[in-house]
């Protein structure tokens, strides 16, 4: 790849680089981008404009005249303006906000080797568990095929849990209520922490600090019984709630140890830091966490010895490293992987 | 308990989630290499619910295809397992057969206007490449095919095209919303 021409506004190499984001970097490209992104504070806020320009015109994927159509290049020639009857005058609002951008940073020791994979072991890759943070400084960890969606307004942050699980650490801003909307449960939250689970059939809460309302989001009613001295019922760190969908189920509070609450939080992606340490044990502090599980298929691996540092939900960074780096070979069935010395 | 009364969350329903089906059964014949294609699904849902709820979609069901497609792409050749050729047919073909032509009212909203006038202000090969990339879906690989001209060809002028993109969205104010 030729060098990037070093440029006075950023924008230039950050587009360069979205466009070469989307087709995939080589391993020196990963490397000469990273040194990009960190050579300039203002090469971070560039390369957010670009990847949210890039990403805003997928919002005319799929604007044709008629699907039948072939493929037309032209389509947007200015004369042929059949259907695109122009012309507004913009006067969108100049609201700041800033592009959050999920960057995820895995950190290794030693870096994988671009090295193709043996396609008889096929990885399937891994969702990472994602970290966002909202636009009030708020930050949510969304489980694996979690989806949610950000309303803010000035007097109200809320977000809709859509699917899955997810645990919100949320800025205090009492002018400013932060809500968790789930099948019509609506979690408040003033400054607080708090995982909600959408399930088929129920919502669940469980608060890891501070306290929460559990209302009905229609009526605003709390869902929770009513606390003995006529104060509004709330759920405390340590309890959790489950609210069962059917219409006329009551919902159940319980109390929740510390050992179960770090058990049921154990999604959650924490940073692994090994030193010299034996594989066994880094295998087993991988699987609390995974739904995929990893195996030793050499009794010879159990005194291989290791330093690095992983997120804790990154297996698959694992494994791959695992196969270029220290000549392993990793055999993928359905949820277990088992790892052996290649041969 | 009383169902969720969201805009989005009905849009959703009606309009995001009959495709699921479709959407999964092509992207097991497309990469059968992929075993699991719940990620995928649930990502290009994350992503079309972000970009849904600061604006609009012209067609769901065409950012949907596309989108996992190309997180699908993203994720082979991040494994390095691509097959030469393998991605280079036409990827986008069966995307967007089926459904109605975009109504003219979606295609009237303001922020579609802005971004149709953004590329169309392009000059010609800038506005070709983006076309074909981001209203039809085309790779990289397939956009240099059609046009006939070299794939970092198409690379360079993706970029420019982008830069003048956001320059006309700096002009225009149009910013990232929240």
């Amino acid at each position: 790849m030729n060098p990037l021409p070093q440029k006075s506004d950023p924008i230039e190499a950050a587009t360069v680089w979205a466009v070469r984001h989307d087709r995939g970097l080589t391993a020196a490209e990963q490397d000469e981008f990273s040194q990009w992104l960190a050579a300039d504070p203002g090469h971070r806020a560039a390369w957010a404009e670009a990847r949210w320009g890039w990403d805003e015109l997928d919002r005319l994927a799929g604007l044709q005249t008629s699907v039948h159509a072939p493929a037309d290049p032209d389509l947007l020639l200015p004369r042929r303006r059949r259907w695109l009857a122009p012309v507004y005058r913009f006067a969108l609002p100049a609201l700041a906000a800033a592009a959050v951008l999920a960057l995820g940073f895995v950190i290794f020791f030693a870096r994988p080797a671009a090295k193709p994979a043996d396609p008889l072991t096929a990885p399937r890759q891994l969702a990472l568990i994602e970290q966002r943070t909202l636009p009030d400084g708020s930050t949510v960890e969304l489980n694996r095929g979690a989806v949610i969606a950000e309303e803010f307004s000035d007097g109200l942050r809320r977000v809709r849990l859509l699917r899955g699980e997810a645990h919100f650490q949320v800025v205090r801003d009492p002018a400013r209520p932060f809500v968790v909307e789930a099948a019509g449960v609506a979690v408040r939250a003033v400054g607080t922490a708090f995982n909600v689970r959408l399930e088929t059939t129920a919502v669940e809460v469980l608060v890891t600090e501070g306290r929460v309302r559990v209302d009905d989001a229609v009526r605003g009613e709390s869902l929770l019984a009513a606390a003995p001295a006529g104060e509004p019922p709330v759920l405390v760190a340590g309890q959790s709630a489950r609210v069962d969908l059917a219409p006329t189920a009551v919902p159940q509070v319980a109390a929740i140890s510390a050992a179960e609450l770090e058990q049921r939080l154990a999604w959650m992606p924490r940073l692994l830091d090994f030193t010299n340490a034996p594989m066994p044990e880094i295998v087993a502090a991988f699987n609390r966490g995974n739904p995929v599980q990893l195996t030793l298929g050499d009794a010879l691996l159990a005194d291989m010895r290791l330093s690095a540092t992983f997120r804790s939900d990154n297996v698959e960074g694992f494994v791959r490293l695992m196969e270029s780096e220290f000549g392993l070979r990793a055999e993928w069935r359905g949820d277990e992987i088992v790892l052996r010395q290649a041969r | 308990m009383p169902p969720p009364d969201s805009e989005l969350a009905r849009w959703f329903a009606e309009e995001v989630q009959p495709h699921e089906p479709a959407l999964r059964a092509w992207l097991r014949a497309r990469f059968p290499t992929i075993g699991d294609t719940d990620d995928l699904v649930q990502e290009a849902y994350a992503r079309l619910l972000r970009v849904r709820g600061t604006g609009s979609v012209a067609c769901a069901r065409a950012f949907l295809f596309i989108t996992a497609r190309n997180l699908a792409l993203n994720q082979l050749r991040h494994l390095r397992y691509e097959s030469p050729g393998d991605l280079t047919e036409n990827a986008a073909s069966g995307v967007l057969d089926e459904g109605a032509a975009i109504p003219e009212s979606v295609a009237r909203a303001e922020d579609l206007q802005l971004l149709i006038h953004a590329i169309q202000s392009l000059p010609e090969r800038c506005r070709q490449v983006l076309t074909l990339r981001k209203i039809y879906g085309f790779t990289q690989k397939e956009t240099a095919a059609r046009l006939g001209i070299a794939e970092h060809t198409v690379e360079a002028q993706g970029a420019i095209g982008l830069r003048k993109c956001i320059e006309y969205f700096r002009r225009h104010g149009y910013q990232p919303r929240p």
